[in-house]
């Protein structure tokens, strides 16, 4: 239950001398809700995104910053709200946007990359997936299919699968990452029309996968606020995710997490916990009745892109490593995030965390030069990141 | 292609140690002359017709924003899919430049505030919290719009079409924001706003 009275008391303490007419308070927009009292006069807001394409000369290449024996530079600049990256048989990247509604090609020819936009217009089409040639591509409750799409990038013809795959329409929490999985089912989370509500627990708060037709739906998770980013161990095949923890609870409450999934349909806390974190904002379950998570984060750093390494370019200790990029946060005081972290199995099986790639986050005027969201490992072993904020796709390669 | 253009626009920038700025308020005069978006938005744009925006002293990121999302075939307005078609970021950039720097001011015939409306609109705002992001005085900041000195009925215009999902912007925020609200609180939110300095 939401504690209505604690809701209350917040509005009440934001409205000194007025009294309220009306029995019935509006419900607090999905961004404020749960809203402690002392944060009602905050004046954090989500970034500006940018849609504009960022001149090479601005994009903050420079000033990043890897371990010893790695490199960084601009791999393809001009993708305005690059976001997902994924690679197609012929080694076309795509890569899904939000704001923008596009969905960009990339193809390397050798001496630079040629950036075009294979689809426009979509309401945030954040997912892409390749499967046989065909790519898959997730907006806000649509999916569509580009059959034969590298042969197929100046006139694309998108086959509409929305309505076999059923995806509430609520914008809220809508947009998504999308993969395959190793058993060849289509991977499509869906996250939580709200900051914190009870919601129905077949419909939000999600991992679900599909046959590739949108048949044989199957719920993969449970009790996952909203995850943009997963991928499936290179040896196990198991679902490792990541996971946003809500806003407006405070700067250190609650934690972005990594789960991987040992129970197929298992709930993972939404909405009663969140990271070891018992929300006092709804009652009724316990954090000691889900499973913990892998890994925690740190509060509002925003983890996307969620993906193991799979090539050997790198040293020995990367293999199969999970990389996550962390978009940053809005929601907190000071800035967190905004960097690539990799996760790494360490002495006794304990997972141990490092940063790999920094350099965007300027804590002395708590500022940002970029935002990292999507990863993706190259054939020859280098890692791509894309930042969403400058419209730039990063290489990060090792020099042996 | 783009990649081959690198070393030259480094050099450029290491060049030159202050770079010119992006945009260009006179550049996008010129835009907005030859696009005629005075003819709708209203001389100094300030509009005189009703649900059109005034565009004068709004927020540069905002317009920036909305001009691409017009281009983009995102925001779907007919009245404006001319205007925008073809813009190049740097013209929408300019035209935020120029659309930006022209003094806002109430709309001189808005009429006395209504105390019924001014009363029910503060109490949508405070409990929506339309003060933090628009900020106190409604100004607005980057991408969040000035919605003080807008015309009142552009603004119930188009919190509607938020509220019923039409108007899609860069984000879900305001859809979500507005969700639930009856016509009648929108009609006193925007007479709330139109009445503010
Ligand atoms: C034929 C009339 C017309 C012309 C010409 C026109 N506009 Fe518009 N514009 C509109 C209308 C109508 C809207 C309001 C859309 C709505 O109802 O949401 C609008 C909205 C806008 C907005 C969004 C404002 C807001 O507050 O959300 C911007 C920015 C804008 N126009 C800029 C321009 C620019 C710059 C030009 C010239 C390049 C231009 N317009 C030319 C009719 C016009
Ligand atoms: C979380 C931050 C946030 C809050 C809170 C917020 N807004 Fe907004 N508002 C925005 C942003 C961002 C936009 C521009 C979005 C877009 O791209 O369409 C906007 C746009 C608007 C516009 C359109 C103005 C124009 O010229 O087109 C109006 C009107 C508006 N808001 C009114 C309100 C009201 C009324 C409230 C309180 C009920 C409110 N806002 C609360 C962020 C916010």
């Amino acid at each position: 239950m939401i504690r209505r009275h604690l809701l209350g008391l917040a509005a009440a303490v934001a409205l000194p001398g007025i009294a309220l007419a009306q029995q019935q308070q509006p419900a607090p927009p999905a961004w404020a809700q749960g809203r402690p009292a002392e944060m009602a006069s905050s004046p954090l807001a989500p970034h500006a995104p940018r849609l504009t394409v960022t001149p090479p000369d601005r994009i903050p290449v420079n000033s990043l910053r890897v371990p010893e024996g790695f490199q960084v530079e601009l791999w393809a600049h001009g993708l305005p709200g690059a976001r997902a990256m994924t690679r197609g048989p012929n080694g076309t990247v795509f890569v899904g946007t939000r704001g923008i509604g596009r969905v960009y090609a990339v193809r390397d020819n050798g001496q630079a990359r040629e950036v075009s936009t294979l689809m426009s217009g979509l309401d945030q089409p954040s997912g892409v997936a390749v499967r046989d040639g065909a790519l898959f591509i997730a907006a806000m409750h649509r999916v569509l299919r580009i059959d034969n799409v590298e042969n197929n990038l100046q006139n694309p013809q998108p086959t509409d699968l929305t309505s076999a795959f059923g995806q509430a329409a609520e914008p809220h929490h809508g947009w998504k990452h999308i993969a395959f999985g190793p058993d060849g089912r289509l991977y499509i989370p869906r996250g939580v029309p709200c900051n914190i509500c009870e919601v129905p627990e077949d419909r939000f708060a999600l991992i679900e996968s599909w046959n590739p037709d949108g048949s044989d739906r199957r719920i993969e998770a449970r009790g996952v606020r909203n995850s943009v980013g997963f991928d499936f161990h290179p040896r196990t095949g198991q679902l490792w995710f990541s996971n946003h923890g809500r806003d407006w609870a405070g700067n250190n409450n609650p934690s972005d997490t990594l789960h991987v999934s040992l129970r197929r349909g298992e709930n993972h806390g939404f909405p009663w916990c969140a990271g070891g974190f018992q929300d006092p904002a709804v009652e009724g379950r316990l954090c000691s009745e889900f499973p913990p998570p892998a890994l925690i984060l740190g509060p509002h750093v925003a983890p996307i892109g969620t993906h193991f390494y799979t090539g050997t370019a790198f040293p020995e200790q990367y293999r199969n490593a999970l990389f996550v990029a962390l978009r940053g946060s809005w929601n907190r005081a000071p800035l967190s995030g905004f960097e690539v972290i990799v996760v790494r199995e360490g002495e006794n099986g304990r997972l141990v965390r490092e940063s790999f790639l920094t350099g965007f986050r300027d804590d002395a005027n708590q500022r940002f030069s970029g935002r990292p969201a999507g990863l993706l490992t190259m054939p020859d072993g280098s890692l791509l990141v894309s930042d969403e904020d400058n419209g730039a796709i990063y290489r990060v390669s090792y020099r042996r | 292609m783009r990649g081959a253009m690198l070393p030259a626009a480094a050099l450029l920038a290491a060049a030159f140690s202050f770079p010119a700025p992006a945009q260009d308020a006179t550049r996008g005069a010129a835009v907005a002359e030859a696009r005629q978006c005075q003819a709708c938005h209203g001389p100094q744009g300030r509009s005189e017709i009703p649900e059109m925006p005034s565009l004068a002293g709004q927020q540069e990121d905002f317009v920036t924003m909305q001009l691409i999302l017009f281009r983009e075939g995102l925001r779907r307005v007919p009245a404006m899919t001319e205007a925008a078609r073809g813009l190049t970021d740097t013209e929408a950039q300019d035209l935020a430049a120029y659309f930006s720097s022209l003094p806002s001011g109430p709309k001189p015939d808005r009429g006395s505030p209504d105390p019924a409306l001014m009363a029910r609109g503060g109490e949508v705002a405070a409990s929506r919290n339309c003060n933090a992001c628009h900020l106190p005085n409604f100004a607005g900041r980057a991408n969040v719009p000035r919605v003080n000195h807008q015309r009142e009925d552009y603004l119930l215009h188009t919190l509607t079409e938020y509220r019923d999902g039409v108007r899609v912007g860069a984000d879900t925020q305001m859809n979500g924001l507005l969700y639930g609200l009856t016509d009648y609180d929108l009609r006193a939110v925007a007479h709330f706003l139109a009445h503010q300095e």
